[in-house]
């Protein structure tokens, strides 16, 4: 394990290196074989760190600097099931991108794969780290990779302005992040979470506790583009070429929520146990706001990238209530449901890069009935969009069964309500938009723009677009059946959560015992739930579809596409998660 | 000493991200983002100072005597590289919007707004 875990940082890094200097040498076609081969190579070695770590947590020590007497100074990655898991969720999502990207993306010369490989490095090494100073090193590599991943296209101006937006917001997150690191470490004298966390366990909890868990929150939600920090999210996602949002979409804003995992169960474990009622009502607001305004916002758009980017802002906030449950069962939902719904969201974005391709727009309005010969990405798209509405029997079905059984152990009914709103929205938006685009239905909408294709539409789909379409579907249903997805999110969210075995496994530098159990079967009434979700999405969506959209003017107005605005309105929300957080460690 | 450092952490911190708020210019916002990040590097320092201690090489001085963490030292200059690398993909970034736009000004860039 110690000599396996550092190489999957090391490969694609390394191989990154290698594509940068000797790239023009080798071609592009042979630099996109070595970095889908050090993805796969990373994927692998992911599998194997999985499989030996057997459902357990275990710390290993870059250099072998051990911990002596409880005292760690040396830099670790802390392994834990989550983690690990996610991690490789990542990497068979980067794999697939690359396949996907091989055709649409600009191939000569090869900056795009080392860059994708900086991407996938950087959001591995944050999956491992177990150190809060090099969570920072890892969160910057990837958001720095990812502001030029979204910008690879220069030459058309809305990829500068989204990829300029993106930049500015999360390197002041990161700043964020980076204040409150140093206080943590001005007060412990320790980077390494579970030291920390050991150290705040026996302290008294003062006001620098709760600024430094404010700011490294605030850092986090920012990057996970929680309401009000999620500006940045539609405007870099709506640019991002389509193989690049699989990635982006499917995993980087879940990180963000990591992030939030490792801080209130790692770091800060012991305070915010101490004060759980109040941290879980901060965090399930903020969830359930993102949520509700993600669908509303993603209703408002003409933009199809931009309508899917809202779909995935309002997701994560649903994530972020299954975590504000502090609970292990609402991470261990999350860990499903994050895996499921990022597979159906790929897939979304993966068939509007074919539209993208074959049309040459993505205006929902212009492409009106444009799409009707595209019959398989239509119907992969309704699919995708059923699914992650929750179709029962299918992945996401199951995430979120598992987390309205949270949510309903941990606050109430109300929450689930919202969150079932919030889903049958998303799903009318993602049904009204496919039924407009792939079958002509829908209002005249006043001012529409005639279709007349932006880019030169292409007279086929290839197998490296279509397949990848394919497997993130198949899979989104598959992790709905496979027997044990339950037992193993079990153990994810026990072993992310155990503070204390944490602290303890960590400074003791041993491994922790393994967790049995698994997470309950969604009853009968989660299915009926289901399937009434699904029925109110069709219903809503056959509603927009005979009505004028409504222009929602307020509200658009606030995402103004300018960076001052959206830096003043971060600086607003992160006074007020300070308060709230102040307030609820008080 | 130690108060008035916090200070002014706290004050290029805020004074770079009114500069961010208000910068009519691409560059500007660069530039008030390095102003921001200047804040963590004095809050760094000025965590792990100590009043009359040495710099922490080692070996040029006798066993014992007191020295500033150098943790944080580390810490900064990795925040220092980490900067640099995102000071220089804005500035490409800037260069190529002033390409397609012709302008530096923000307010020219909001195609995404709504």
């Amino acid at each position: 394990m110690n000599a396996l875990a550092p190489l999957i940082v090391a490969v694609p890094m390394l191989t990154a290196a290698l594509i940068a200097v000797a790239g023009r040498v080798v071609g592009a076609r042979l630099a996109g074989v070595l970095a889908l081969g050090a993805t796969l190579g990373c994927a692998g070695l992911l599998v194997a760190v999985l499989v030996r770590l057997h459902g357990r947590i275990e710390p290993v020590w870059i250099g072998g600097w051990h911990p002596r007497d409880g005292v760690a100074l040396g830099v670790s990655f802390t392994l834990d099931p989550l983690g690990v898991g996610l991690a490789l969720f990542i990497a068979v999502l980067m794999a697939l991108a690359l396949v996907y990207g091989r055709g649409s993306l600009d191939p000569e010369p090869p900056h795009v794969h080392v860059l994708a490989l900086v991407f996938l490095a950087g959001m591995v090494g944050f999956c491992l780290s177990g150190d809060l100073f090099n969570l920072f090193v890892f969160f910057e590599l990837m958001s720095v990779s990812a502001f030029a991943l979204t910008a690879i296209d220069v030459d058309e101006g809305a990829a500068l302005e989204g990829s300029l937006n993106f930049a500015v917001t999360n390197t002041i997150g990161s700043f964020l992040a980076v204040i409150g690191i140093a206080l943590v470490y001005a007060r412990t004298g320790a980077l390494n979470i579970a030291q920390a966390g050991h150290v705040f366990d026996h302290g008294h909890v003062d006001g620098l506790v709760a600024v430094a868990l404010a700011f490294i929150a605030c850092g986090f939600l920012v990057k996970a583009a929680v309401v009000p920090f999620h500006f940045w999210l539609a405007d870099a996602y709506a640019v991002a070429p389509a193989a690049i949002c699989i990635v982006l979409a499917g995993a980087m804003s879940e990180l963000g929520v990591l992030g939030i995992v490792r801080v209130v169960f790692g770091v800060f474990g012991g305070p915010v146990a101490a004060h759980a009622e109040a941290v879980r009502t901060v965090l399930v607001v903020a969830g359930l706001a993102t949520a509700v305004l993600g669908a509303v916002m993603a209703y408002a758009q003409d933009h199809l990238k931009r309508m899917l980017a809202f779909v995935t802002i309002g997701h994560v906030g649903l994530f972020l209530a299954g975590v504000a449950m502090l609970s292990s069962a609402g991470v261990g939902a999350i860990a499903v449901y994050v895996v499921a719904d990022g597979c159906a969201k790929a897939a979304l974005f993966a068939c509007v890069g074919i539209v993208q391709r074959r049309l040459g727009h993505v205006s929902i309005s212009a492409l009106r009935g444009a799409g009707r010969d595209l019959r398989w990405t239509g119907a992969a798209f309704v699919l995708a969009a059923i699914v992650s509405i929750g179709l029962p029997a299918t992945g996401p079905f199951l995430g979120k069964a598992l987390l309205d059984d949270a949510l309903i152990h941990g606050v109430g009914s109300w929450a689930v309500a919202i969150a079932v709103g919030a889903s049958a929205l998303t799903g009318a938006v993602l049904l009204s938009a496919a039924s407009c685009v792939f079958l002509g239905r829908g209002r005249d909408e006043p001012g529409a723009p005639e279709y007349e294709p932006l880019t030169e539409p292409q007279p086929s789909t290839p197998v490296t677009m279509w397949a990848p379409v394919a497997v993130l579907l198949a899979a989104a249903i598959a992790i709905g059946v496979i027997p044990g997805v339950r037992h193993a999110a079990h153990v994810a969210g026990a072993q992310a959560t155990a503070h204390g075995t944490i602290v303890h496994t960590v400074l003791g530098d041993t491994r922790a015992p393994a967790v049995h159990g698994s997470l309950p079967a969604p009853p009968a009434h989660d299915w009926l739930l289901s399937l009434l979700t699904v029925a109110i999405a069709f219903a809503l969506a056959a509603y927009m579809l005979r009505h004028q959209r409504r222009p929602l003017h307020a509200l658009r107005a606030l995402h103004s596409g300018r960076v001052g605005d959206y830096v003043a309105l971060l600086c607003a929300g992160a006074a007020l998660f300070g308060g709230a957080f102040t307030l609820a460690l008080h | 000493m130690t108060v008035l450092t916090y200070g002014v952490a706290g004050w290029l911190f805020l004074v770079g991200l009114a500069g961010i708020v208000r910068s009519n210019n691409v560059i500007g916002v660069v530039i008030c983002l390095g102003v921001v990040q200047s804040s963590t590097y004095v809050l760094l320092l000025a965590i792990g100072y100590r009043t009359g201690a040495k710099a922490p090489i080692l070996a040029d001085i006798p066993t014992g005597t007191p020295v500033v963490d150098p943790v944080v030292q580390a810490l900064t200059l990795t925040d220092v590289v980490v900067e640099a690398t995102v000071t220089a993909v804005l500035l490409a970034l800037a260069v190529q919007a002033h390409k397609r736009f012709g302008s530096l000004d923000p307010d020219a860039m909001t195609r995404m707004r709504g």
